[in-house]
Parts: C-alpha cells; sequence; structure tokens
C-alpha cells in the first residue's frame, strides 16, 4: 500500500528523529557521518557523503529561509512558496517533478517548510543521481520563467486546503494556533504559523513569489547534500555542470530579531469545535536549538511524559486516571525554542484539574529536579533515536537531514560530538536550575480547549 | 563491503521512456540575468539515465523451533542496531461476537504487568534499554517490537519473553485499560477521518463481518467487557504454533535461532493460526451514506468496497491499475483534484490486500463547498477507466515506479521487522517480495485494463461522506449516486 506522498509536509520544526539527534557517550564511528564540504563559485556550499549500503542515492537541498523571514502580512508565505517548487521551470514541463521522480522509483520526495529553513528532497536510484540535479538546478535557476497567476491560485487553494486539514478540522487545531500567537506576540516573525492565515494565503501574489525568489532562492542561500551510491568525482562534475552556472548573488541578511519575554501569565479559554475532549496546553519561551539549556529541556520532556513510567503519565493516567494522554517537548527552534506541556482531559474531567497537578509536579521538579536514572535512560534512548536515523540516506531526518541540520545552525555538517557533548553535561541539578528559570508561572500561555458540554459520548448502537 | 542483497533477476528495462516530453515553454521576456542560450542548451533535455543498478530486494529467511514458534529474520550488519518484536497471528478480525476491541485491549494489557514486574517496572526495565514499547494491533494480526542497540538485545528478549508468556493480567489494570480504551474511543470520535473510516468499514464488510468494526471497539461492546474474555482471547491465540519472533538488523539466523530458543524454546501452548475471514459480498451502490458533521470545513470523502485477499493472481496487475487510478502523487485522481482543481491537499486510491479479501479504498478530504463537483471527479475518474483505457505510458510509469522503490523502501530495520510480520500475518513466503516483483513485470497492458474495469467499476463502489448534513444535502442529493443515508457515529443505518 503506498502513501501518498503530499508535495508540502508541513514540518513543524525539524523532524523527530533528527531533532532528537542526542548521540553516545563512547565517540562510536557508527555515529559521525563521513562527508567532504565545499562551495561553488556562486556561493552554493555542497556536502556530499558516500553510502554503499543500498543501490540508491539521496539528493537533499536547504534554502536558508523559513517562515522567520517573511513579511507582514503574508504569513505562510515561505511555505506557499515551496509548492510554487514544484510547479514546473523554464526546462521542466509544468507540474512534473513529482511525477517523473515517482516513475523512476523515488522514496522520501517531498518539500517541507519550517520556522528557520525549507528543504527540497528525493532518495532516486543511483542511476538516476543526474536526472535529481537536473530537476533541482532548474527550478534553483530558473523557476521564475514559467510562473503563471493561475499556478499560484491553484496552490492557494491547494495550501489553504492543507490547512483545513491541519488547523480548522483537526482536533485542537485552532486552539493550538492561538497559544502559538500569544506566545510570540507581533511584530515577531514566529506569530504567524508557519501554515499562515487564510487572508494572508489569499493576499498572495505572483509578484510576492517572484520578489521572494529574487531574494531567497540564490544558490548562495542554499546548502546541496548528496548522500548515497555515488561516485564523488563524476559528482562533482556533475554538480558544477548543473549548478555551477547558476546566478550569483550575495548571501541575503538573516534579519536580527529580539528575543521575547512573557511579563505574566496568558490565559486562553478557547471553545473548542473538533475535539471532543478537553485539552489543557501550558507553553513556555525556551533558549534556542544548540543552546545547552535546549539539550536539558530534552531530558526533561522525556522525563516528564515519555513511556508508562514518565512522571506526568504516571501521576495523570495511571495512578490518577484524570488525563487521557500526556506530551511534553522542547520544539527547538533557531531564534527561540517552545517547552509546551499538553494534557488531553478524560470525559468529564476539567482542565483546571490538570493544571493543578501539572503544578505540583512541576515545583517538585523545580525543587528537586529530576533522577541520574531518569538522565541515563533519556541519553540511552537518544543514543538509540540517533543511530536510528542514520539509517535512511534521504528523507525526513535521514543521514542527509542531519548533515544539513547542523550545517545549518553551526556551519559544520560534523557538529555530532558537539551536540552530544550538551547531553553528557546534563545533571539533576541542571535539569532543576532550566525549571525555575525557563518553567516560571508567571511566563507562560495556559490554553484551555473545551468542547461544548453536549459533545457526543458513547455513540448509540442501533441494532 | 559485505553484500546483503540477493539480487533480484536483472530486469531487462529499456531506459525510462515515460517522461512526458512537453513542448519547451517559451521564455518570457522578463528572464532575469539571461545566460547566453547556447551554454544553458543542456538544460533543455532530460538527462539520459545511467545503466540500472541490479535491483535490491529484502530478502527473509525463516526457521522453526521444535515447539512451532516460526523465527524470521533479515540481516544488515551496517550500524549496530536490532529490531526485534514478537507477531502475534490474532488480530481485531478475532475479537469475539459482540466484543470488539478484546485483541487490542488484551494485547495493551500485556504491557500492564508481566513476570512478576507492574507497569512501571516493567516499563522502565525497558526504558532502561532506550525503549517504550507500544502494541500495533491490525485486523490480521498485532505487532510488539522495540529497537535497541546490539548490546541491549538479550535483556529486550528477556522482557519481551516475559511479557509474551507470563503476562500478569491484573484485574485493576484491566478496569483502567478498559477506561482509558472508552475514553480513546470518545477522543477519536472527534476525528472526520476516523468517523469516516467507522462508517465505511461497516459499509464494505456489511454489520458483523470481522473487518467490519474497529480494532479499538465501540464504546457499547468495550464497556461490556470483561477480564475473562480478555484472558480466554489470550489463551486461545497466544502460544508458540501463532506466533513469530521478527528478528531485523545486526544478528545473523544463527544468533536470532539461538536467542529464540533461549527465550522460547520451553514455551508451550495451544493456540493455532486463525482462518482468513470470508469473503464479503459486493452489492451494487443504492445509498450515499454519511456522518453528519455540522459546520465541517472539510467533507471527508471515501469511495471503495472489497478488492482482494493476499495471493490472489489479480494482486499486482490491481496494483498497477489502482497506482495509475490513485496510488501515485501523479496519478489521474490526484492530479485532477489536487492539480488542476485546486479541491483538496490530496487524493488517493489504495488497495489494501489482507488475509481475507481487504479493501479497495479512494479518499480525500475537500473542502467543503465543492463537495458535490469533487465526488463527481471521484466518480469520473472511475468511470473514465473505461472510456480513457490506460495507456502504455502510465502503466510502464506504475510499473517502473513501483519496481524500482523497493531499495528505498526497505532502508529500516523497523520496516523490515514490519513487512516480515506482514507475511506471517498473510501466510505469504519468505520471498515473496522477489514474486511480487516479477509479477508486477509479467502483468500485460490486457490484464491492468481488464482488472481497472473489473474491481474499479463505479457501480460497486460504496460512498461515504462526513461533513455538513445541509450541504451534503444539497450538493450531493443531485447527483443520483443513491439514497442519502445518514449513520449514527457506530456506522449503524441511523433512524
Amino acid at each position: 500500500m503506498k502513501a501518498l506522498v503530499a508535495a508540502a509536509a508541513l514540518a513543524l520544526g525539524f523532524p523527530v528523529l533528527a531533532q532528537e539527534a542526542k548521540p553516545l557517550d563512547s565517540s562510536r564511528k557508527e555515529l559521525s557521518i563521513p562527508h567532504e564540504k565545499y562551495t561553488l563559485k556562486n556561493g552554493l556550499e555542497v556536502i556530499l557523503s558516500v553510502d554503499r549500503k543500498l543501490p540508491v542515492v539521496a539528493v537533499n537541498i536547504w534554502y536558508h529561509v523559513g517562515a522567520f523571514n517573511e513579511v507582514p502580512g503574508r504569513t505562510g508565505f515561505a511555505h506557499l512558496f515551496e509548492h510554487m517548487m514544484f510547479q514546473g521551470s523554464k526546462h521542466v514541463p509544468d507540474d512534473v517533478h513529482i511525477s517523473l521522480l515517482e516513475q523512476l522509483g523515488a522514496t522520501d520526495l517531498n518539500g517541507t517548510t519550517s520556522f528557520d529553513r525549507t528543504n527540497y528532497f528525493e532518495t532516486v536510484p543511483s542511476n538516476h543521481l543526474e536526472t535529481a540535479l537536473w530537476l533541482e538546478s532548474d527550478r534553483m535557476g530558473f523557476l521564475l520563467d514559467t510562473l503563471t497567476p493561475e499556478k499560484l491560485q491553484t496552490q492557494q487553494e491547494v495550501v489553504k486546503n492543507e490547512r483545513r486539514l491541519g488547523t480548522e478540522t483537526e482536533p485542537y487545531g485552532i486552539a493550538q494556533e492561538k497559544l502559538w500567537q500569544a506566545l510570540f506576540p507581533t511584530p515577531h516573525p514566529y506569530h504567524g504559523a508557519i501554515i499562515g492565515s487564510m487572508a494572508d494565503l489569499e493576499a498572495a501574489t505572483a509578484e510576492d513569489v517572484k520578489a521572494f525568489f529574487r531574494q531567497w532562492y540564490a544558490p548562495s542561500n542554499a546548502t546541496l547534500a548528496i548522500v548515497g551510491d555515488f561516485d564523488v568525482e563524476k559528482t562533482k562534475a556533475l554538480v558544477e555542470k548543473y549548478f555551477g552556472s547558476l546566478r550569483s548573488a550575495a548571501k541575503p541578511e538573516k534579519p536580527q530579531v529580539a528575543p521575547v519575554k512573557l511579563a505574566k501569565e496568558v490565559v486562553i479559554r478557547h471553545d473548542e469545535q473538533v475535539a471532543t475532549l478537553p485539552m489543557l496546553s501550558m507553553a513556555w519561551l525556551s533558549p534556542a536549538y544548540f543552546t545547552q539549556e535546549d539539550a536539558t529541556a530534552d531530558v526533561l520532556s522525556t522525563a516528564l511524559t515519555t513511556g508508562r513510567a514518565s512522571r506526568l503519565y504516571k501521576r495523570l493516567v495511571l495512578e490518577k486516571q484524570l488525563a487521557q494522554s500526556v506530551t511534553a517537548s522542547q520544539q527547538s527552534l533557531g531564534a527561540q525554542s517552545v517547552f509546551s506541556i499538553d494534557v488531553v482531559a478524560r470525559p468529564g474531567v476539567s482542565t483546571d484539574t490538570l493544571q493543578k497537578e501539572v503544578d505540583a509536579l512541576l515545583d517538585e521538579v523545580r525543587k528537586n529536579g529530576i533522577t541520574p536514572q531518569e538522565i541515563a535512560r533519556a541519553r540511552t534512548r537518544y543514543d538509540t533515536q540517533f543511530l536510528s536515523g542514520l539509517q535512511s540516506i534521504g528523507g525526513f531526518g535521514g543521514k542527509a537531514d542531519v548533515l544539513q541540520n547542523y550545517n545549518h545552525f553551526t556551519g559544520e555538517p560534523g557538529y555530532v560530538e558537539k551536540d552530544l557533548a550538551r547531553y553528557q553535561s546534563v545533571t539533576p541539578d541542571s535539569v532543576k536550575r532550566y525549571a525555575q528559570e525557563y518553567l516560571r508561572p508567571e511566563a507562560r500561555v495556559v490554553l484551555h480547549a473545551v468542547p461544548p458540554p453536549q459533545a457526543p459520548a458513547a455513540p448509540k448502537e442501533n441494532k | 563491503m559485505r553484500r546483503l542483497f540477493v539480487s533480484a533477476s536483472l530486469l531487462a528495462l529499456a531506459s525510462c521512456a515515460s517522461t512526458p516530453v512537453a513542448a519547451p515553454p517559451a521564455t518570457p521576456p522578463a528572464a532575469e540575468a539571461p545566460a547566453p542560450q547556447d551554454s544553458e542548451s543542456f538544460r533543455a533535455k532530460m538527462p539520459e539515465p545511467a545503466k540500472p543498478p541490479d535491483l535490491v530486494l529484502p530478502t527473509f529467511e525463516q526457521a522453526q523451533l521444535d515447539n512451532g514458534l516460526t523465527v524470521l529474520v533479515a540481516t544488515r550488519r551496517q550500524l549496530p542496531l536490532v529490531s526485534v518484536g514478537i507477531a502475534f497471528s490474532a488480530g481485531s478480525a478475532q475479537d469475539p461476537a459482540g466484543a470488539a476491541g478484546t485483541a487490542d485491549i488484551a494485547y495493551k494489557m500485556l504491557l500492564e504487568g508481566a513476570g512478576g514486574k507492574d507497569t512501571i517496572t516493567l516499563d522502565n526495565a525497558f526504558g532502561d534499554l532506550g525503549v517504550s514499547p507500544s502494541v500495533g494491533v491490525t485486523p490480521d494480526g498485532a505487532f510488539l517490537g522495540v529497537q535497541v542497540l546490539t548490546g541491549n538485545v538479550q535483556p529486550a528478549l528477556a522482557l519481551l519473553a516475559d511479557v509474551v508468556r507470563k503476562p500478569t493480567f491484573a484485574p485493576k489494570d484491566f478496569e483502567r485499560r478498559k477506561k482509558q480504551q472508552l475514553a480513546d474511543i470518545v477522543r477519536r470520535l472527534g476525528s472526520p477521518g476516523f468517523l469516516a473510516q467507522q462508517a465505511y468499514l461497516k459499509a464494505v464488510f456489511g454489520e458483523g463481518h470481522p473487518y467490519a468494526h474497529p480494532t479499538v471497539g465501540t464504546p457499547a461492546e468495550v464497556s461490556q467487557l470483561t477480564l475473562p474474555t480478555v484472558q480466554g482471547f489470550y489463551r486461545k491465540h497466544v502460544g508458540p504454533k501463532a506466533t513469530a519472533l521478527v528478528v531485523a538488523g545486526d544478528l545473523s539466523k544463527d544468533q536470532a535461532v539461538e536467542l529464540a530458543k533461549k527465550y522460547f524454546g520451553d514455551w508451550k501452548g495451544t493456540a493455532v493460526l486463525p482462518p482468513a475471514p470470508p469473503a464479503p459480498s459486493v452489492p451494487p451502490r443504492e445509498q450515499v451514506r454519511y456522518v453528519s458533521k455540522p459546520g465541517l470545513e472539510q467533507t471527508t470523502v471515501m469511495v471503495g468496497r472489497p478488492g482482494l485477499a493476499a495471493g490472489h493472481p489479480d494482486e499486482e496487475a490491481l496494483e498497477l491499475a489502482t497506482t495509475v487510478f490513485g496510488g501515485f502523487f501523479g496519478s489521474r485522481l490526484n492530479m485532477n483534484l489536487r492539480e488542476a482543481k485546486g479541491y483538496t491537499y490530496g487524493a488517493g486510491a489504495s488497495s489494501d490486500a489482507r488475509l481475507g479479501v481487504g479493501p479497495l479504498t479512494a479518499q480525500s478530504a475537500v473542502r467543503a463547498n465543492v463537495t458535490g463537483p469533487a465526488v463527481t471527479e471521484f466518480f469520473r475518474e472511475l468511470a473514465d477507466l473505461r472510456s480513457r483505457p490506460i495507456t502504455s505510458q502510465e502503466l510502464e510509469s506504475a510499473r517502473e515506479g513501483l519496481i524500482r522503490s523497493f531499495p528505498g523502501n526497505f532502508e529500516r530495520v523497523s520496516g523490515l521487522g514490519a513487512s516480515a510480520a506482514s507475511l506471517f500475518y498473510k501466510r505469504l513466503p519468505m520471498d515473496e517480495f522477489t514474486r511480487t516483483v516479477e509479477r508486477l513485470e509479467k502483468a500485460t497492458p490486457a490484464e491492468v485494463q481488464r482488472v481497472a474495469e473489473a474491481y474499479l467499476d463505479p457501480a460497486a463502489m460504496q460512498l461515504i461522506l462526513v461533513g455538513d448534513p445541509d450541504l451534503i444535502q444539497t450538493q450531493v442529493g443531485p447527483l443520483h449516486l443513491g439514497t442519502l443515508t445518514k449513520v449514527d457515529v457506530a456506522g449503524a443505518a441511523g433512524k
């Protein structure tokens, strides 16, 4: 059974496996990905990594632009633009990009947009590497030659449907958007969710597409990674052939944005229209991706809600039976991260009751931190997940994405050793300090998403 | 590096001639910084592919212990990572009549305490190995697996053996699990997709068929479940003859068998493989069933009928026809509904060949105000398979795409493990994927067209909608696709 490949999965933050790229205690050779990085004359960065496990090659391009770089009134634009990149270019017919790759046997074929970057990737049988480079170079160099308002209009409709799917008709979708916007008030560039608002999606014009392309989609603002079963010298020649002559432009400046601080607790009470059970969400601003505290937050979120023995699950689901599910996460982002806790209530349990319980448990963490055993288990879990991510050469969180991710945020594709060092430094005491400093009750957004009381309970069985 | 795979017979495939070649678009006058035309002219033609590599297919080895336990192994040596799991051959299709949800709760109970460890102690023991196991229950079977570093395989197997062989089934855990299950069903009722699926399975398989109810069960039936029923399911269906140990990754077959003997060699039990569910009838469509969700901004559309059981001679021909119709992004259905009309974020179709006859389904979530036009397009595309037969280009693209994507689809040990489990549920031989590829290669255009017309006949397709009732009345009523019938969330006909 083939899953439908959507042309624009909206990756909210980095794919889980790679975001949790939290390697091993020992400097195991399996964890470092052998690679070579160089730069073309026009500024395009190239990362090559050979992996002969299977006769396939992953081609993966990161453009260093995301929803963070949108202008006011155009939320959702980076992602809408991503859709336009599949619509054809000067030498590639309209709307054949995906189908053409599909029929060659490509897998892991998609594009995703986050706040910090946009990526495009495909894994192809090794004999079709050149085809993938031809396709990717054409849209990098010649997208605007065939852009029409009609193409844009169709994709505006497609993306609005994507928003309806993921926001309007998704349980808690609208509620979560409200929470997000309260965390990042305007004019912060994270204010608009990645998918954007219906009004802003409607407002986009073909001129906007052209301007965005010219500003952000230059080779100097992109990194091409090729991972898999290929000949290095031949591939370097192919990269030069397809990408070397593309227009050169100065690397765009990254906007400077002052960090947000929450001055007081914000409480949102939302009448939930889709979900059937109440949900409590709490969210705090947290240090940016790759800081030490970002690793500390990862460990804490694991100790709180991963597994039956985790603190919140044990207390709320097993012992008190007040909650149906609990999820804590550190969403690691370039400008500022978000630490959140979501608790779905059992039928008949109020979100206020849940809040008292969560607060009591967080107080314990602020007072005593967590145990060395919990930290050790989290580390073992990350080791396994990190290795697991290295099985795929492409796709979400595969090798190419891992190299790209490190390169995007630190400039070093081989940052893995330094990344893992952060997790070695987490202690019960540093978790306690993190909770005291960042998870303060007076600096958070609390969302109560409560469905109307007449939500369907048990359906009637009509025999 | 060791070659891990037996490469399949080299496919004599012509280099891909399936690329649509369009006339080069006219260059608009405003092209920026045009490079001299001649230096970039090489881009006008799609590159010729190099010689295709040998097709590498996943290979599975099989062994059986004296007590009947099946051991399935797929060795992958590159990383110190192993997926170990237990495949149980009974699934929700084996739920006792009137007790939907039994299998799901029975398997979930295994992780609530075993071998003298309570829920928390057991979870922490797994946590020490870096995992939190969960069990996935399907109509045809269930899989309980973990992915661990090679060094943790033995302790992981020791825990899995306890979980499978010595579950506690404590009454207090059962009561809690049952409440969680009931709340989980309530939670799911908020999802339009879940509502559609419930109504769909009932419409396609008919009330009371083993495939007609959701795996999680229904509120009415789950609330009546008792611990003896659940333990009875376990005793009847879980035992060495009905179970497989699945090992994928950094272990050899010999190592896997050795470990299987150590942890499961003295396991006894009378459970046997369950029979396949009966084939459902395929009546013509008389109703259009809908679940009412007033004000819903997208209508969920599901169209389908009983398809095929695994191993049926038409399976690959139907896979090819379904791929052309709605399997790929570039399929007729998706290119029409998403890319030409902008009605949806995606529309697709798939054939789910199970141990018994599984569903053949097309689905989408469409903008509410184009519900009628979108449904019309679904049926137009189905009818078009007859009036616009599948072209050789469409067929060869689907064939090449399906065959050549095999290596990329088997990069992960978890995927290898899940595939091995699926072969076990469906009683398929271990070289099934090699045979699948052979059959995909052999399917003739005439066969694929015959199968497309036979199975994707619009008249036999049931139609289920979840959305705003007034809008459905106004837009779908006039299409004369059947009597509009409101169904409640459990899928039974409403009054």
